[in-house]
């Protein structure tokens, strides 16, 4: 039980810190943004299930197990919200990267509209 | 501004009232057998109040679909198996492009996807899917030529063509959201 | 019982590194993200610290941060967006 906590605490911290080093590396903001999902899917799911099983296995704490459990709906269900938010503003206000785009389909049909 | 209906009313302050039983840790109480009375009204009445003012913005149209068990073990099982076995591997993918040293091998555009899909709620669980996995985010969404399509900003484009995109971005993903939501 | 307390510490250490890209970030959508991220972070951490204490309090903290981190990057968008 304690190997198994400990386990998925570990592959948590690896992703967190995969999307840590993305953060830092990457040449542009759309791209940052893709490694700081990484941060939010894998690098909470392990925490929140170690956290589960480790408040009912050390502490009995039922409430306790279910007030984690609630943390990590949340994250699970607002984090696409502010990532898809935050791409459209982004996109929408100018930002473009220095490099450019592989392929651009969106802004040939914005262009189209206006 | 939509109208209140009895049944979206209805539904939202059921849920309503889940949520506030987990979050004051009452449910385990009830197990227990000793649970406070007077939490218990007063979670009935903030729910009912709660409800009252917001049902119209969550439910449009058939408010008890999700109460409906196939559908609710159906909607459990993809979120549980199928989405978590795709999380992984993009999550994998993602995070041995961004470790590995040298040069970066990303490759960023924004593709175009179509989808058949009609309902809102569908539309929505699959844009919040496509988002959720490392790699691809959803931009925008609109009606072309009777077709939705989706904006898809991807880390590594493989392809430009919308079908073949479409079949390596979400392949599973829609197939079984087309069996929750049609 | 200390792995937790390690844990812990090396959220808190990513969360000081993602600080570097807050400070040198050339636009506003990028130091949005990464406050996200560190509040995403510090939550995690919040999350372990709570579990090596055995108090249930630090949860509820963790869930207001959660919502206030939320609430803040998407009233950022939406200024982005120049609808605010």
């Amino acid at each position: 039980m304690r190997i198994a906590i400990d386990i998925l605490i570990g592959i948590s911290i690896f992703f967190a810190l995969a999307g840590t080093v993305g953060m830092l590396r990457m040449p542009d903001t759309f791209s940052r943004m893709q490694s700081s999902t990484n941060i939010g899917t894998m690098g909470v799911l392990g925490v929140i299930i170690g956290g589960i099983m480790y408040a009912i296995w050390q502490y009995g704490d039922y409430s306790m197990a279910v007030k984690i459990g609630i943390l990590g709906v949340f994250y699970i269900v607002t984090n696409p919200i502010s990532g898809h938010a935050l791409a459209k503003g982004a996109y929408r206000h100018g930002y473009r990267p220095e490099q450019g785009f592989a392929c651009d389909q969106y802004g040939e049909d914005l262009t189209d509209a206006d | 501004m939509k109208k209140t209906t009895f049944p979206a009313f209805l539904s939202t302050a059921i849920v309503c009232y889940i949520f506030w039983l987990l979050l004051t840790g009452q449910i385990v109480a009830i197990f227990n057998g000793n649970a406070a009375p007077e939490v218990l009204i007063a979670g009935g009445l903030v729910s009912v109040l709660v409800a009252l003012f917001s049902a119209r913005f969550f439910i449009h149209r058939s408010a008890f679909y999700l109460f409906n068990p196939v559908k609710l073990l159906a909607l459990l099982f993809y979120c549980i198996f199928i989405f978590g076995w795709e999380l992984l591997k993009a999550n994998w993918d993602v995070a041995w492009r961004a470790l590995r040293p040298g040069k970066l091998k990303i490759n960023p555009g924004i593709v175009k996807v179509p989808t058949e899909l009609k309902s809102e709620y569908g539309l929505s669980m699959l844009a919040n899917s496509i988002t959720l996995t490392p790699g691809t985010i959803t931009m925008d969404i609109a009606d072309q030529d009777e077709k939705t399509w989706l904006y898809i900003h991807w880390l590594h484009v493989d392809c430009t063509e919308p079908e073949q995109a479409g079949d390596s971005i979400k392949g599973t993903l829609e197939k079984w959201i087309r069996r929750i939501w049609k | 019982m200390n792995e937790l307390l390690f844990g812990a510490i090396c959220f808190v250490v990513m969360a000081l590194c993602l600080v570097i890209r807050l400070i040198k970030g050339p636009t506003i959508a990028d130091r949005a993200i990464t406050a996200d991220a560190i509040d995403i972070l510090a939550d995690m951490a919040l999350i372990l610290f709570a579990l090596f204490t055995g108090r249930g309090i630090y949860l509820d903290i963790a869930l207001v941060t959660a919502v206030l981190g939320f609430i803040g990057s998407v009233i950022v968008a939406r200024y982005l967006e120049g609808r605010l």
